[in-house]
């Protein structure tokens, strides 16, 4: 049934009681009902003003509009006559730096709320009954709600959508940050506003020192590779690190920078023994068993970096880790099942790092556990791993190693892998950044700050001494005795004072956020849909707010 | 007997005649809300039909003036990119 938007007052003429005391009934009667069809009248009269009202308004508006649009047309009928097309000067530069035309369009939104009521509607509901006061309870709640909002909420689903799109952006965005996480370039504009573990930035930094004043310029020199065109942008990236010497990590990080997809870097053991191996992953199976509240750990089988010929190796598992988590946590069914097999993908994504590097079309990258075994019989042919970067050990990936030494950085690997290289620690199990897995950070951070301390240790002690570190806080009073449990202190309470900035920075930005549901649209399709390149300009905008 | 009916059957005749120009206004009282009515529903349509062309329109030079100027343009956007 439609609703009245305008209703006649008196409805009935002569449905009232007459008074007693008359004789002639009649007349009464007549005389009654002439003075409510006076008053139906005065109400119509009264609707018709307000209708007409309504149209005038929105006919007021449109010749605002037609009057505006006819002075753009008079000025573009203008300048249509003054065009020359001698005088218009079109360089690459101009095509491809443009910003492509976008018309403005209005997003019709929040149709059907209290203030776009029609006046008479309002004016229905103000005669209606209102809600019981609740709202004068709300004082004495605990959880500072409003009392009627138990009640009646008109805005309930709105803002249950809102908080949904809000959620799905942070998560996707949070997906992005963990996939560049890998490229040590996105620090100074990533990595510095995100609240990741301590550990991941103090470790990051002494190896990104002399990237760090690199990475203001990239933006610019983003633009202008891009300004002659992507094309050529790939062919310059190409040329000039080629010839870098100790160029390792400047063409590992510029690997990254083309990547989008989640990737394990180049990451490789050296070729050590397959029973050494096995010892080393097996080590770490039992450490990542020693921490049972940990949800499902990420199999830290999985990066036993053995190899490292630059120091940048580390860093490059270090920050891998992170990386991997997603992955694992999602496809936990194998962990420690192949501990052999992990390593094979990372040269995968590392085989293709190299082929992108060159500017050849990537294989896609296969989701890591579920594709082990197909992934490792084809030997990733263009296994262009540069020789800071650690090697894949086990057997069946050395041989293709060996064989594919065309590739110039390649030739430089196998004589360096030897088995005389020192072993790095067992990168410590990956700090989970989800802020909702907090609880479990500590724990996770008690791992890395060991892992620095033993640079250059045997494999055994590192492994032993974080499972006792590990061991020891699953009973949740470590006896302070250590510096180092002193600096976990420390760390604990910077995580949970981050936790608390992480929340009131949540409230600002939902407050922020208002009730704009163009704006919460578009940031949530600009997450999922964008490029990462927008992402990353969009998520600078955001942080900077 | 007739003089008793004449003057109830005068009363009655009256209230009748009475009934009837009340029923004739109200009935009038009707077709006035319902031309409103009408008049507010293809008043509405129109101007919906007029907004339709207008946004078109304006959509249309949006695109032509990017055609044209788009040397004002271009200084535009690099004030905002670099």
């Amino acid at each position: 049934m439609p609703l009245v938007k305008r209703s006649i007052e008196p409805r009935h003429l002569c449905h009232t009681a007459l008074p007693h005391s008359i004789k002639n009934e009649l007349e009464c009667v007549t005389n009654i009902s002439l003075a409510n069809v006076i008053r139906q009248l005065s109400s119509l009269s009264k609707y018709a003003e307000d209708l007409f009202g309504e149209l005038f308004n929105e006919a007021h508006s449109f010749t605002f509009r037609v009057n505006s649009l006819q002075e753009r047309v008079d000025r573009l009928s203008i300048s249509v006559t003054q065009l020359d097309p001698k005088e218009e000067e079109l360089s690459l530069q101009d095509i491809t730096m443009r910003k492509a035309f976008r018309s403005s369009t209005v997003q019709d939104q929040q149709l059907f709320e209290r203030q776009s009521l029609p006046v008479p509607m309002q004016e229905t509901y103000e005669l209606c009954e209102r809600p019981p006061p609740l709202n004068i309870l709300s004082p004495y709640r605990d959880d500072g709600k409003e009392g009627l909002k138990f009640y009646t909420n008109p805005s309930y689903f709105f803002d249950l959508w809102r908080e949904k799109m809000l959620q799905d952006t942070e998560d996707k965005r949070k997906e992005r940050r963990k996939q560049k996480l890998q490229d040590p370039h996105m620090y100074d504009q990533v990595y510095k506003y995100l609240d990741l573990p301590v550990q991941l930035k103090n470790i990051d930094r002494p190896h990104d020192q002399e990237k760090i004043p690199r990475a203001p310029h990239d933006r610019k020199k983003e633009w202008q590779k891009r300004a002659l065109g992507a094309e050529l942008a790939e062919d310059e990236a190409e040329d000039k690190h080629k010839d870098a010497n100790g160029s390792a990590r400047l063409s590992l990080s510029l690997c990254r920078q083309m990547y989008i997809d989640q990737l394990d870097g180049p990451f490789s053991l050296a070729a050590l023994p397959y029973s050494q191996m096995n010892e080393l992953l097996n080590r770490t199976g039992d450490r990542s068993y020693g921490r049972p509240h940990e949800p499902p750990p990420p199999p830290p089988t999985y990066p036993p970096a053995s190899v490292i010929s630059s120091s940048s190796g580390f860093s490059d598992s270090v920050t891998q880790s992170p990386a991997r988590t997603p992955v694992f946590l999602n496809s936990n069914a194998p962990p420690p099942a192949p501990p052999p097999l992990p390593p094979p993908p990372p040269p995968l994504p590392a085989s293709q790092s190299g082929s992108r590097m060159r500017g050849s079309a990537p294989p896609p990258i296969p989701p890591l556990p579920s594709h082990q075994p197909p992934a490792i019989p084809p030997p990733p042919a263009p296994l262009q791993i540069a020789p800071g970067v650690l090697h894949p050990a086990p057997p069946p990936v050395a041989p293709p190693l060996h064989s594919s030494p065309a590739r110039g950085q390649l030739d430089k690997t196998p004589p360096t892998a030897g088995d005389g290289m020192v072993l790095p620690p067992p990168p410590p199990p990956p700090p989970l950044p989800l802020p909702g897995n907090r609880s479990s950070s500590p724990c996770a951070s008690s791992g890395p700050p060991t892992m620095p301390s033993f640079p250059s240790g045997a494999v055994s002690s590192p492994p032993t001494h974080s499972g006792h570190e590990v061991r020891r806080y699953p009973s949740n009073l470590p006896p302070i005795s250590d510096a180092r449990s002193v600096l976990l202190e420390a760390i604990r309470k910077g995580i949970q004072l981050r936790k608390v900035e992480e929340q009131r920075e949540q409230e600002a930005k939902h407050e922020r956020v208002g009730n704009d549901v163009a704006t919460i649209l578009s940031r949530r399709i600009a997450v999922e849909y964008s490029d990462s390149e927008d992402e990353d300009e969009f998520d600078e905008v955001d942080w900077m707010e | 007997m007739a003089g008793q009916e004449d003057p109830v059957q005068r009363e009655i005749h009256q209230d009748w005649a009475n009934r009837e120009y009340i029923e004739v206004i109200t009935s009038s009282i009707k077709k006035i809300a319902d031309f409103l009515n009408s008049f507010d529903m293809s008043c509405r349509s129109r101007l919906a039909t007029l907004n339709e062309k207008l946004t078109a329109l304006e959509r249309r030079i949006e695109y032509i003036e990017a055609r044209v100027c788009f040397k004002s343009l271009t200084r535009v956007c690099r004030t905002f990119f670099v």
